[in-house]
């Protein structure tokens, strides 16, 4: 216990008192003999005897090692020998020295292009094993690997998308180069011994177009095309040193039962023009998910061409059962955002050269407005005669006959489009340019092309052999006595690089904006030399206006699915049923039959 | 050294100073193309205010020397060719490993003249501090290395995986 002396308070008079609380002694009052009385009280203190204990304050010291996480991953299996690439004297930037002269200041840090993780990889070794590999450019440095032409940076962004997925869709709009990154993405993944069976599937008209390309951009790869007899097929399909092979569509589906047969089993397979598959009800597309692969890409530049439905098709391709047609255009974007990459020119081609549009409203001679009343009359009639039997098909064939005669008077000959065509060209041809016209019909182009003699046109269209197309391209491109290539939608409008043409015609319009854009970009694409016009004729008062009119207005369905967006109503691209009938003020059959 | 020798490994020791954290440390093993063969990292070490003034000056040689840099080294299992640094604070742990350590300047200009005991090579635009007595072992297997990858790149994988570690 604490002891204390506690000291009164003085008393007065002088006396002082003096007591313990701890003996309860009773105050004893005294006056010091030596005090003389009148002085002041002195004061008194307090002294504790013992002070409470002070707290310690520890510091603990740096010893406890922090825990070390630690990743191992397996080395790069090496590349076939056959595919080395030949020997090139180290970088420059590779020479040591000593760097006893003054400093210089560094230059720019060079771009570098990383490749990140695919968000279905969700183990954090595999995420780690990509975000630590060298970037794109020390990747190619590293394999020797040289380019006919150095890529764009977005080109080598799409590279480094494609090279870790194995469920890939690139839709980049057409004319960016997804064929080459495609190609250089293939070409690396042999490289880094990631794959060694390629297939790459795509429209017949393009075979040869992709074996040069192939040529181009990966010359060391070993390429084989899948066609001849079925002997020939057989052979080819079960070749097992070729790194590459390219087959059309068609050949697919013919070699179905055969290719299960060999058990071809591939570790990517590259579908091109990859829309072809979007009706997953289709033969096509069975033929092609039939195909063994570890790894799935799919090239397109109109991943929903019509309705939403087409990028559900695509993905049972690519990622099965990971896209539902119940889901609504956003839920679709969302669950797809990971898989798809879609860059526009306007983004990323600031240099692309301008593409002008420019929209001709053709007047139609009196002799071919004639033909066109009368057949829209007579159509009409026939049409509303037949009430509800009358079918999708039946409007259809009207619609097709009376854009035929927007082309060319069935009766005279006659066609204003033409008379307008030959104007146009008369300029193109004068000032050493190159066109092309693209219709609907190979008819069409026949007609043209005799038409069109004095510019030395020359037709491309699914009719001709694969040798006369690519003859009839070299002759274009080579030949200046030839300024004029007459195309069809179906053949030309994809894959083709023309971009040494600087006016494209669209003669008649396709149903869908998309078709369309693609065949001007045959022309409107890297490599462009300058601006291109892009000039579609549309017969005044007829039904092309009409149908101009309900593409403009319809929203594009596929640019809202890819930027995630809602649209406000959900629809096709293309024209409905009701669409359809509606062109000529008629009921729908689906309406009437609501309302019956 | 046989410079194509596929073997050939290259350490790559950094740390990145969380504010919020403390001071994560990384260590990636690359083969001679760059790749990947092991990356190691750290728990964060966070030191006090008080520990700070404690330690003093010899702070910076027991945490990125001792406690980090030893650390990650010792759970390797690639004995590689050297390895390399971007910052000065992790040259303290050259007297924990036998492995030559060279520093790769990262700030603008890089030193002309090389200190006490030390070489400067300058590789293309990286210039790197090696221990006088060892550089002329490594040059060739970093000039392979650097014929591949610029060798201040290897650094910005280790903050990335980081980071991705951090979220993860």
């Amino acid at each position: 216990m604490a002891r204390e002396i506690q000291r009164a308070t003085p008393t007065g008079g002088g006396s002082h008192a003096l007591r313990s609380a701890e003996l309860s002694l009773p105050p004893v009052s005294f006056r010091p003999a030596w005090q003389p009385e009148g002085l002041p009280s002195p004061r008194v203190l307090r002294l504790p005897l013992a002070g409470s204990t002070p707290a310690v304050a520890s510091v603990s010291l740096l010893d406890a090692l922090p825990k070390v996480s630690s990743f191992r991953f397996p080395r790069a299996s090496a590349a076939p020998a056959a595919l080395a690439a030949p020997p090139r004297p180290a970088a420059a930037p590779a020479q040591p020295q000593a760097a006893a002269e003054p400093a210089v200041r560094r230059p720019d840090r060079p771009a570098r292009t990383r490749i990140a993780p695919p968000g279905d990889v969700v183990r954090m070794e595999e995420r780690l094993w990509f975000l630590l590999q060298p970037d794109l450019e020390s990747l190619l440095r590293s394999c020797h690997l040289d380019f006919p032409r150095r890529p764009f940076p977005f080109q080598l962004e799409g590279m480094a998308f494609l090279m870790p997925r194995h469920a890939a869709v690139l839709a980049d709009e057409m004319g960016l180069g997804k064929s080459m990154q495609a190609i250089s993405s293939i070409r690396l993944l042999i490289h880094a011994g990631e794959a060694r069976r390629v297939l790459v599937v795509c429209p017949k008209g393009l075979v040869s177009n992709w074996v040069r390309e192939l040529g181009d951009w990966a010359p060391e790869i070993p390429v084989a095309v899948i066609e001849g007899d079925p002997q020939r097929r057989r052979w080819q399909w079960a070749l097992s040193d070729v790194a590459v092979k390219v087959a059309n569509y068609e050949s697919v589906v013919r070699d179905r039962e055969l290719v299960a047969e060999l058990k071809a089993s591939f570790d990517l397979v590259v579908l091109d023009e990859a829309q072809r598959i979007k009706n997953s009800a289709s033969q096509t597309s069975h033929a092609i998910r039939a195909l063994s692969r570890r790894r799935s890409w799919a090239l397109t530049g109109t991943p929903v061409e019509n309705s939403a439905d087409d990028i559900v098709g695509l993905f049972e391709f690519v990622a099965p059962g990971h896209l539902d047609e119940r889901m609504s255009p956003r839920a679709l974007g969302a669950a797809a955002a990971d898989h798809v990459l879609r860059r526009t020119k306007d983004k990323v081609l600031k240099d692309l050269p301008p593409r002008l549009n420019r929209d001709e409203r053709i007047e139609l001679t009196p002799e071919q407005r004639e033909t066109y009343r009368r057949a829209e009359e007579d159509g009409v009639l026939r049409l509303a005669e037949m009430g509800r039997s009358a079918t999708i098909r039946h409007v259809f064939e009207l619609v097709l006959r009376l854009k035929q005669v927007c082309n060319f008077d069935t009766h005279s000959g006659e066609s204003a489009k033409l008379d307008c065509l030959k104007a146009d060209l008369g300029e193109v041809q004068a000032s050493g340019r190159k066109a092309l016209v693209f219709s609907q019909w190979v008819e069409t182009l026949g007609k043209l092309e005799k038409e069109l003699a004095p510019f030395g046109a020359l037709q491309y269209h699914g009719g001709m052999s694969t040798a006369a197309r690519d003859e009839a391209i070299r002759q274009f491109k080579n030949d200046r006595r030839h300024s004029v290539l007459l195309l069809s939608y179906g053949a030309g409008a994809v894959g083709l690089n023309l971009q040494f043409s600087q006016y494209v015609f669209l003669f008649d319009r396709w149903w869908n904006p998309a078709v369309e854009d693609q065949a001007v970009n045959r022309a409107h694409r890297i490599g462009a030399a300058g601006a291109v016009t892009v000039t579609r004729y549309l017969a005044a008062d007829t039904i092309e206006e009409r149908i101009d009119e309900v593409l403009r207005k319809k929203r594009d369905l596929s640019e809202l699915i890819l930027s995630q967006s809602e649209p406000s109503e959900a629809g096709s691209t293309g024209l409905t049923v009701d669409e359809l009938f509606a062109l000529f003020r008629l009921p729908s059959p689906s309406r009437s039959a609501a309302a019956a | 050294m046989d410079t194509n020798d596929r073997s050939l490994t290259f350490g790559f020791l950094t740390t990145v100073d969380s504010p919020t954290h403390g001071v994560f440390g990384g260590y990636l093993v690359v083969d001679t193309t760059g790749r990947p063969l092991e990356f190691h990292c750290t728990t964060p070490v966070k030191v006090s205010r008080a520990q700070q003034i404690l330690y003093g000056a010899t702070l910076p040689g027991h945490l990125h020397g001792r406690q980090i840099g030893a650390n990650l080294l010792a759970e390797a299992t690639s004995r590689p060719v050297a390895v390399l640094i971007d910052a000065e604070t992790l040259l303290h742990v050259r007297p924990h490993t036998p492995l030559p350590v060279g520093l790769v300047h990262r700030s603008e200009p890089a030193p002309s003249t090389p200190r006490d005991d030390e070489a400067l090579v300058r590789f293309g635009t990286t210039v790197i501090s090696l221990p006088a007595d060892r550089h002329a072992d490594v040059i060739d297997g970093l000039t392979a290395l650097a014929g591949a990858v610029d060798l201040s790149e290897p650094f910005e994988r280790i903050r990335a995986a980081i980071d991705e570690a951090q979220r993860h």
